[in-house]
């Protein structure tokens, strides 16, 4: 007799499969950016941008006190404006329609 | 475009960077040929378009993404008396109508819910309440204010609002070349994420204590034809909107999630403020994970394939947070005036910005008929936004989100779990009389509430949700 799992199990994709079902032109250089990247290394040891961030553009990588920026992630949400306690995110449209094209939204 | 200088000449040198011909004819100028500029083909902009053509306007709706509703995402359910009232819905790309309502309780393991299926909603117009995706309708819509006479205009993105000497709005830049466009007044329609507005000083950035982010995604079942109709018992175009609230839900955040149908897809999702999500929450993606996997979610869920995740930023603040609505030239309207009512039994944004395109779309047409665009001149929308169900209701609901974010863990954790523990314990089947599991039940709830006394407490404070 096979065992039941207690629980039934659900595929969830990784985020990077996920991801890959958004449509994104490139705008070919990143509508993000810190203000004052000094700030971030200098006063912020919380990391709000990269805590809120549902797609992983902001990243702390090993030995980083600046974070990194995968634009090409961004879903435009906003979210990290927000969550910025310093207000050091600089957020800009993408140009032109590039950025991501979301079919059913 | 070609851009005005401050004194209104046109600038006579034709822009011919890139094109590699001296031949370029002078680009048109447009500054001037439109009454009215909307910043945004969303719901909101649409509505004001649709308004405003009507009246007779000159419109020009500029959208940013490579169609209306490309860079636009909701949860899932339109309700739609003004959006009827402004358009024949017959054509409309809806999805399915909501013939269904559940309010799921989760503690991390368990549900407690109640489900609501009037009969009434399965006759036409369906409780006005339809599952939509908006990719597709807005593009509907934004084609709607098109055939009464709006210019659309995709793929441009508006910058910085222009001003005259004495500060009236009086055009947009874009990131066109030559990209200012200049109109008599300006709807300001770009969403939550105002940029725009922030950068001309209409509105300030929401605290966020007041903001919620959101993920949804949208699944497909491709080997199973029957999951959706068999999973939610839906018949024919009949859908279903489950909403969801407690720590299985959002964990230890101020928020909820939700399942809607749509017609062969599922839209599955959460939101929760971003306050919480930067303490101690897991990453939105995880919670996602977490509750399409808590064991009352996963079966309906099951099997399903993604083909879409999409995140937004709800603003959340309520009518104490909302901005300036009118200003000298310009208004503002649906997401970027703050219009979202989110109190976890009403889930609503889109009529609340369809409403507000309207009434800003009437009162500008008015106001150009007397050739004025002061401030002033645009009181009758804020006046007629107050009256309408919007702003009333997000008044109504304000006292509600302040005691549910006091009461959070109360509401959200650990009474969830007492009322599931005391089902459990009402219901239990063994040799013991149903008199004790009853009495038991009664102690489980009373303890978490405070006892009579707390319970009487917490129905005076939350008498109005149904007064």
């Amino acid at each position: 007799m096979s065992t039941q799992p207690k629980t039934p199990d659900v595929d969830n994709s990784t985020l990077e499969d996920r991801l890959y079902t958004v449509k994104y032109e490139d705008p070919g250089e990143s509508h993000l950016d810190v203000k004052v990247p000094g700030f971030c290394a200098d006063r912020c040891d919380t990391d709000d941008c990269v805590e809120v961030c549902p797609a992983d553009v902001w990243r702390i990588e090993d030995g980083d006190d600046v974070p990194t920026i995968a634009y090409e992630n961004c879903l435009e949400c906003g979210s990290c404006r927000f969550a910025c306690p310093y207000n050091n995110v600089d957020w800009e449209y993408p140009d032109n329609g590039a950025g991501v094209t979301y079919h059913y939204g | 475009m070609t851009t005005a200088t401050d004194d209104g000449a046109e600038a006579t040198e034709p822009d011919d960077a890139g094109l590699g011909t001296d031949r370029v004819p002078a680009a048109p100028n447009y500054d001037g040929a439109f009454d009215a500029v909307v910043v945004g083909a969303g719901l909101a902009g649409s509505a004001a378009a649709i308004t405003m053509a009507r009246e007779g306007l000159d419109v020009a709706m500029i959208e940013r993404g490579t169609s209306p509703g490309a860079k636009n995402v909701f949860g899932g359910v339109l309700y739609t008396p003004t959006v009827r009232e402004l358009v024949d819905l017959d054509d409309a790309p809806l999805e399915r109508y909501v013939g269904e309502k559940r309010f799921g309780m989760l503690s991390p393991d368990d549900e407690t819910a109640v489900t609501l299926r009037p009969g009434e909603w399965r006759e036409e117009p369906h409780n006005d309440s339809y599952t939509v995706l908006r990719g597709e309708f807005d593009e509907w819509f934004a084609e709607q204010a098109v055939e009464a006479g709006a210019t659309l205009v995709t793929e441009t993105t508006v910058t910085d609002l222009l001003r005259d000497g004495t500060g009236t709005v009086v055009g947009v830049d874009t990131d066109r070349p030559d990209g200012e466009l200049r109109a008599p007044m300006v709807v300001l329609a770009e969403g939550g994420n105002s940029l725009v507005g922030e950068r001309a000083g209409l509105k300030e950035t929401a605290d966020r204590e007041n903001v919620a982010v959101a993920v949804k995604e949208v699944l497909e079942f491709p080997d199973r034809e029957d999951a959706i109709p068999e999973r939610f018992r839906l018949a024919d175009d009949a859908g279903a909107a489950y909403h969801y609230f407690g720590e299985g839900a959002v964990g230890d955040a101020f928020g909820g999630a939700f399942i809607y149908t749509n017609d062969d897809t599922l839209s599955v999702g959460l939101a929760y403020r971003i306050e919480d999500a930067v303490t101690g929450q897991p990453k939105p993606e995880r919670t996602l994970n977490r509750f399409k996997s808590h064991p009352a979610v996963a079966p309906l869920v099951r099997g399903g394939r993604t083909v879409e995740y999409a995140a937004k930023t709800i603003p959340e603040g309520g009518a104490e947070a909302m901005p300036d609505l009118v200003h000298d030239g310009a208004v503002v309207v649906g997401d970027a005036a703050g219009l979202v009512l989110n109190n976890g039994v009403h889930l609503e944004g889109t009529n609340m910005a369809v409403e507000s395109g309207y009434h800003a779309g009437r009162t500008v047409a008015s106001a150009l008929e007397s050739d004025r665009t002061d401030a002033g001149a645009l009181r009758s929308y804020p006046r007629k936004l107050d009256e309408s169900f919007v702003v009333r209701n997000l008044e109504h609901y304000e006292w509600l989100m302040a005691a549910a974010r006091e009461d959070k863990d109360l509401l959200f954790g650990e009474l969830p779990e007492a009322i599931a523990d005391a089902g459990e314990e009402y219901f239990s089947i063994d040799r013991r009389p149903k008199a004790d599991h009853a009495a038991d039940a009664k102690e489980r709830l009373l303890g978490t509430v405070g006892g009579w006394r707390g319970a009487a407490k917490l129905a005076w404070r939350y008498r109005k949700v149904i007064a």
